[in-house]
């Protein structure tokens, strides 16, 4: 009886771990793989095999009607997101410099998996990134579209409501053609606000899916909204505020639609829905410029925070201490949590270094190394990617067209910035020294207080800045002052990443105007810029903390990890291991400690 | 045959009594044939709250957050058709053969489902169907409401002996009586699928009312006994030890559920289970409210006075059992994998009550037992533990043929 009852439960294996790498890049590949052999093979399968390959697999019979080689006998049999893939895993080893490759060769003999696992594993993040922004731009463009928002009343104001320097001209209050935008689109309306939003859609809008919310009101068909369909593939919509709006207050006009086709592929059986387009204005009262408006929180429960990232330093921290911090969000799947690892590079040649990231992945999204140089990415999305060149080069011929991947994965140009650069100045060139396979806003700081944000995209039209976006604190793109940057998941430098054009009836156009992150990542951004101003000279790494750890930055659902890169004493700080990842506590990393083991 | 049915005389020694220490007269067969149904429902976790059996289930689609939660309130009943034969090698040891054969398990999954995030690309928040009609693209079918299956088929059978302590002067002394039983199980059973997603098996482990070994003492101590030796009460105990073995179990390779049951990738091809022993005590009340009546007959040789030493016609039987179970452990290539498991199996225990009735015709001239009992497990929370409520019907016929 006392043996049995004696018996504790089984601790539970950690959810993140420490890891130390020493050698040469294939021994630390090796001892990489066979510390965790066990974590990399449940990691590819449940997030690979079992999530994403499946998911992926949807696409094939939309994608093959297009490019018929995706058909072919080594796609079918559920291979074709592996092969998809791989595929591209293949073409972006080729960016992926010898040392790093001899690294992953280590981790596929230490643990099992094989080479072409482990490339997969390490380079799926850009191209399932590349491919999935293909698909939304192009389930984005079969969506309702908003042609013009007309806020009446404007014209006989006496304010300059739209910001252009002039009052009251006929077409005051109308956004026509609409584009969306980073800050306010109309500033000073009155409270008795009537707004006309004209929505298009050639399969004709489904008025019963109308809805625009605006504060914590929900208006539709039944509750306040009156429509007319002047065209089948028009319907004007529009709304009367029943009660006054609050005098000086900043709003977003929450505006969503489908349409009437109803399809069966992908299933479930859905219209097509445009995503949730947020059109941000002030109450007279407010006197504020447009560019001056903050994002309000949003409370409907239909948005989530993606990734933000932070560099802090000089005015901006207690003591002007350096900072770089982050809480990535991107893909959970309830399993990234249970491999989470920081990994301790002791390299034979060159400076230590850490990375936060996952069991049998050679990078992570941020990372610190010996010279107190941290950087911390964030995806962009761009239709400004690699794969989206790829196919443009096969245009000519898409009977032999595929959808592949190039240039360095944002991880590996991380990892080789990390090796190589002894400060924010380095941080730049690597990056600039390479051609990116997807869109990246990235921030680096370094120990002696120097801050850069690096925005990178793969440049497929050529633009002349080869892919490479960076500003600091000085260009006040993503600033509140004159030591911080905060950035989303959205460019600032980079906001007309793509020029508007069709290919194939296919629209091409800015992030702006079809990423779903934008306006969540403008929101989250606004939030931290005003928790930054309100903390600005006092800001600390336990602030910091904090800050990353706050609902409203939190993806509850695919939170992965929150770090805070203190660069100057070189101590990482990072929360993993739980969904969200600030749900665990942050634990600290002392580098030179750890490297001197 | 009026031979033989004289030589049910030896019946006499034959008791209705709960506890364990009952013996088969000397070259006697028992005949038992029972008919149980077994029903679970929940489970109760480390601090004793009463759970469904399986834990909710988080659902993502990769890049879209939580899809929403799959839950399931299985209600798994078994139906069996038990037959133990005894037989007596002497008045001491009775060798016994059971025969546990699974009429059919019944499982009702009862999903349930609570929406997660919304999803801008559809419109709305993933309902069941909807969740449903996604993992379908993907290859994963949704598994069926009901389950049925391990039509006929064997449970593990046991083969074991009871040896019934001699009457020794200090035993006498108290008035104790005592029994030691050991029962083996052949592994006859057969496991559960791996690649279902609800599916139940027939060995010890899928039952878990038994062990692979059990080793039992048992003490009776009758009360109240008339001028035939036949007692009114009894109290009994029974000290046992059940042991399991460690079991090789087959990963599920998600041939059929690729979504939800894909795990032989990191765990291997095959993994190891040790589901942890048990140590329980019962103890237990007969009352016997209802002696007679009682005549000669065949049974008692024709003898009123033999008759009247016969089991009373109506015991009724009262039971409570703790079982403290040790922890199952699971060792595979995953630990975490392994953990998943553990946690729903740490130390614990449970407590079973159990009322029965049994009626002994042998008075009344037929070489025959009717018995009925209800188990209850979740009356009392238990720890780590399954709650199996059962209900048992059947009848002896007693024979002795040489």
């Amino acid at each position: 009886m006392v043996l049995l009852c004696a018996c504790e439960p089984a601790p539970p294996p950690p959810t993140r771990e420490l890891v130390h790498l020493r050698g040469t890049p294939y021994q630390r590949g090796l001892q990489h793989g066979q510390q965790l052999k066990s974590k990399i093979h449940s990691f590819y399968t449940t997030l690979l095999t079992s999530s994403l390959f499946p998911y992926l697999g949807r696409e094939q019979p939309d994608i093959a009607t297009l490019l018929p080689q995706y058909d072919d006998e080594r796609y079918q049999h559920g291979q074709f997101a592996y092969q998809l893939l791989l595929d591209s895993a293949k073409s972006l080893e080729r960016s992926i410099p010898l040392g790093v490759r001899d690294e992953l060769h280590g981790i596929s003999d230490g643990s099992g998996l094989s080479y072409d696992q482990v490339l997969v594993l390490n380079t799926f993040v850009d191209t399932t990134l590349a491919v999935r922004g293909i698909a939304l731009a192009i389930r984005q463009s079969r969506a309702p579209t908003v042609v013009s928002v007309e806020f009446e009343g404007l014209g006989a104001d006496g304010v300059d409501n739209d910001g252009d320097g002039q009052i009251d001209e006929a077409d005051e209050g109308l956004l026509s053609p609409y584009r969306p935008v980073a800050g306010a689109s109309l500033v000073e309306v009155p409270p008795g606000l009537t707004v006309k939003v004209v929505l298009k859609d050639p399969d004709g809008v489904d008025p019963a899916t109308v809805r625009f919310g605006l504060g914590d009101t929900v208006y539709t068909a039944d509750t306040g909204l009156t429509m007319v369909t002047p065209t089948p593939d028009v319907l004007e919509v529009r709304l009367t505020v029943p009660q006054p709006l609050p005098i000086g207050a900043s709003l977003a006009l929450v505006v969503s639609a489908g349409d009437l086709k109803l399809l069966d592929k992908p299933a479930p059986t859905h219209a097509s829905f445009m995503r949730d387009e947020e059109i941000l204005f002030t109450v007279k009262g407010a006197g504020l410029l447009p560019a001056q408006v903050q994002r309000p929180p949003l409370t409907d429960g239909r948005t989530r925070p993606p990734s933000v990232a932070l560099s802090l330093a000089g005015p901006a921290t207690l003591g002007g201490q350096p900072l770089v911090a982050q809480h990535f969000a991107l893909l959970d799947a309830n399993t990234s949590h249970k491999h989470t690892a920081v990994f301790v590079h002791h390299p034979d040649h060159g400076p230590g270094f850490a990375v936060v990231g996952w069991a049998g992945i050679v990078w992570g999204f941020a990372g610190l190394n010996q010279a107190g140089v941290g950087i911390a990415c964030n995806p962009s999305d761009t239709l400004d990617n690699s794969v989206v060149g790829s196919v443009l080069d096969q245009v000519a011929d898409l009977s032999t067209a595929t959808l592949v991947a190039r240039g360095t994965p944002i991880g590996f140009a991380e990892r080789l910035a990390l090796e190589q650069a002894t400060d924010v100045a380095g941080v730049e060139q690597t990056f600039a020294s390479l051609s990116h396979a997807y869109g990246w806003a990235c921030v680096a700081g370094d120990a002696a207080g120097g801050q850069r944000a690096i925005e990178v995209d793969s440049d497929i039209f050529k633009e002349g800045s080869k892919g490479i976006y960076p500003f600091g604190p000085g260009d006040q793109l993503a600033s509140v002052g004159l030591g911080d940057l905060v950035l989303g998941s959205d460019y600032a430098r980079n906001a007309v990443d793509v020029t508007s054009f069709t290919v194939a009836g296919q629209r091409v156009v800015p992030q702006s105007a079809w990423a779903t992150t934008f306006f969540r990542s403008r929101r989250a951004v606004a939030w931290l810029e005003q928790q930054v101003r309100a903390g600005y000279g006092q800001l600390d790494a336990a602030a910091v903390e904090a800050l990353l750890a706050d609902p409203t930055v939190v993806d509850a659902s695919d939170s992965m990890n929150a770090v805070v890169l203190e660069l100057a004493s070189r101590r990482l700080h990072s929360a993993m291991g739980q969904v969200p990842a600030t749900a665990a506590p942050f634990e600290t990393l002392e580098l030179d400690a750890e490297l001197s083991k | 045959m009026k031979a033989r049915l004289g030589l049910l005389l030896g019946l006499v020694s034959w008791s209705s009594w709960a506890a364990e220490t009952t013996v088969v007269p000397a070259h006697t067969f028992v005949l038992d044939l029972s008919y149980i149904q077994s029903s679970l429902t929940q489970r109760f976790d480390d601090q004793r709250h009463a759970l469904p059996l399986i834990d909710p289930i988080l659902r993502y689609e990769p890049g879209g957050g939580l899809q929403g939660t799959l839950s399931a309130t299985p209600r798994a009943t078994y139906h069996f058709i038990v037959a133990q034969i005894l037989y007596g090698l002497t008045d001491r040891l009775t060798a016994a053969l059971y025969l546990p054969m699974v009429v059919q398990t019944v499982i009702d999954a009862n999903f349930g489902w609570v929406p997660g995030d919304y999803q801008g690309g559809l419109g709305r928040r993933y309902s069941f169907d909807d969740f449903w009609a996604w993992a379908g693209s993907l290859g994963q079918p949704r598994p069926p409401d009901r389950w049925v299956g391990n039509r006929w088929t064997f449970a593990d059978l046991f083969v074991g002996g009871r040896y019934k302590v001699p009457s020794f002067s200090w035993l006498k002394a108290i008035g104790l009586e005592s029994a030691f039983t050991l029962l083996v199980a052949l592994p006859t059973g057969k496991p559960a699928d791996p690649e279902q997603v609800i599916s139940a098996g027939t060995t010890t482990w899928d039952l878990h009312a038994y062990g692979d070994v059990d080793v039992h003492l048992a003490v009776d101590r009758p009360f109240f006994a008339d001028a035939s030796g036949v007692a009114r009460v009894n109290l009994g105990a029974d000290l046992f030890y059940s042991f399991f073995r460690p079991r090789q179990m087959v990963s599920a390779t998600g041939a059929l559920n690729p979504l939800l049951t894909t795990y032989a990738p990191y765990t291997g091809a095959t993994y190891w289970l040790d589901p942890g022993d048990w140590l329980g005590v019962t103890v237990s009340l007969d009352l016997v409210p209802l002696l007679g009546p009682t005549r000669a007959s065949l049974v008692s040789g024709g003898d009123l006075e033999t008759a009247n030493a016969l089991p009373p016609l109506l015991t009724v039987n009262l039971s409570y059992t703790y079982l403290a179970t040790a922890a199952s452990n699971w060792t595979s290539d995953s630990a975490l994998w392994d953990y998943d498991r553990e946690k729903q199996w740490g130390p614990g225990d449970k407590h079973a009550f159990k009322v029965g009735g049994t009626v002994s015709l042998l008075r009344l001239g037929l070489p025959l037992q009717l018995y009925a009992s209800y188990r209850a497990q979740d009356l009392l929370h238990g720890r780590n533990t399954r709650a199996t409520d059962s209900f048992t019907a059947g009848l002896r016929v007693l024979a002795k043929f040489w």
